[in-house]
């Protein structure tokens, strides 16, 4: 895991170097902003909770190159800083999220988008629904977990199947409002 | 831009709000619940960050939710201001 999301990093630093560096400051604004939106835990009565992921937000806002290193940025300081998500799983949490959410987020919204069938939420919630999947496929492989992979993919895809749907809420959103108020701030041809 | 930065002080405002809601329904991070279910055993950590679980020691949990928070935001934005400096020589 650790191998790919080093090879995606760096592709997508060779990417981004090309780009406009008055864009810089938006990233490291999106990144933040992702950022404080992920300290927000929604609770869930039974014990659990959720939080926004962003990485189709980021994506959309950003294109998938930078939008792929601001989601890096934001579980790399989780990590590091934070001590949340443990080192050995940092590769794979930045495949989850900075790579499957982002990359099939940015898809997703690009496929959809000239039929203007709210492809904002649908990146938002198909982002998260195989990231959760990639997941959960991870944990069934893994050989610290005893659960099998049978188990572990039908619950992670149910879950955040349901869940996603509140993520693709939330970046269609955050894309429209963004669309009617600064759309200085977006690419060309952003549409909700 | 300016609405940006209002909309993630909001946030990090919210923050501790969360973290006690959080508290109050019992939470515990799922995939760490699952671990225990099966016995894994979360082996000595290697590293647990400067700021272990958003908190800070000797600070009220609340009020770490919002520094920690704070931090976070800052680090981010540093980093990509150095980057614009770099770039723009």
């Amino acid at each position: 895991m650790y191998g790919i999301s080093i090879a995606v990093i760096a592709y997508s630093i060779k990417k981004v170097g090309k780009i406009d560096s008055s864009k810089i400051p938006l990233i490291g604004i999106v990144a933040a902003g992702i950022f404080a939106a992920q300290m927000l835990n929604w609770p869930i009565p039974g014990g659990t909770s959720a939080h926004f992921v962003g990485g189709a937000l980021a994506a959309i806002l950003l294109g998938p190159y930078a939008g792929m290193l601001a989601m890096t940025s934001v579980i790399v300081i989780q990590c590091l800083v934070f001590g949340d998500g443990g080192i050995s799983a940092l590769g794979a949490n930045i495949f989850n999220m900075a790579i499957v959410d982002v990359f099939v987020g940015y898809a997703v919204y690009n496929a959809l988008r000239k039929y203007n069938k709210f492809p904002a939420f649908l990146a938002g919630w198909l982002g998260i629904w195989l990231a959760a999947i990639a997941c959960g496929v991870e944990i069934g492989i893994s050989s610290i977990f005893a659960y099998k992979i049978t188990v572990t993919v039908p619950t992670m895809a149910i879950w955040h199947g349901a869940l996603g749907i509140i993520e693709g809420i939330a970046t269609m959103a955050i894309v429209s409002y963004i669309k009617s108020y600064h759309s200085e701030f977006l690419p060309s041809g952003v549409t909700t | 831009m300016k609405k940006a930065y209002i909309a993630i002080a909001i946030m990090l405002v919210l923050a501790p709000i969360f973290a006690w809601a959080a508290e109050e329904v019992g939470y515990s991070e799922p995939l760490e619940n699952a671990a225990e279910d099966v016995g894994a055993e979360e082996g000595e950590s290697i590293f647990s960050g400067i700021f272990p679980d958003y908190s800070i020691h000797g600070i009220n949990p609340y009020v770490s939710a919002f520094i920690t928070g704070l931090i976070g935001c800052l680090i981010i934005l540093l980093t990509t201001m150095i980057a614009w400096k770099v770039k723009n020589g």
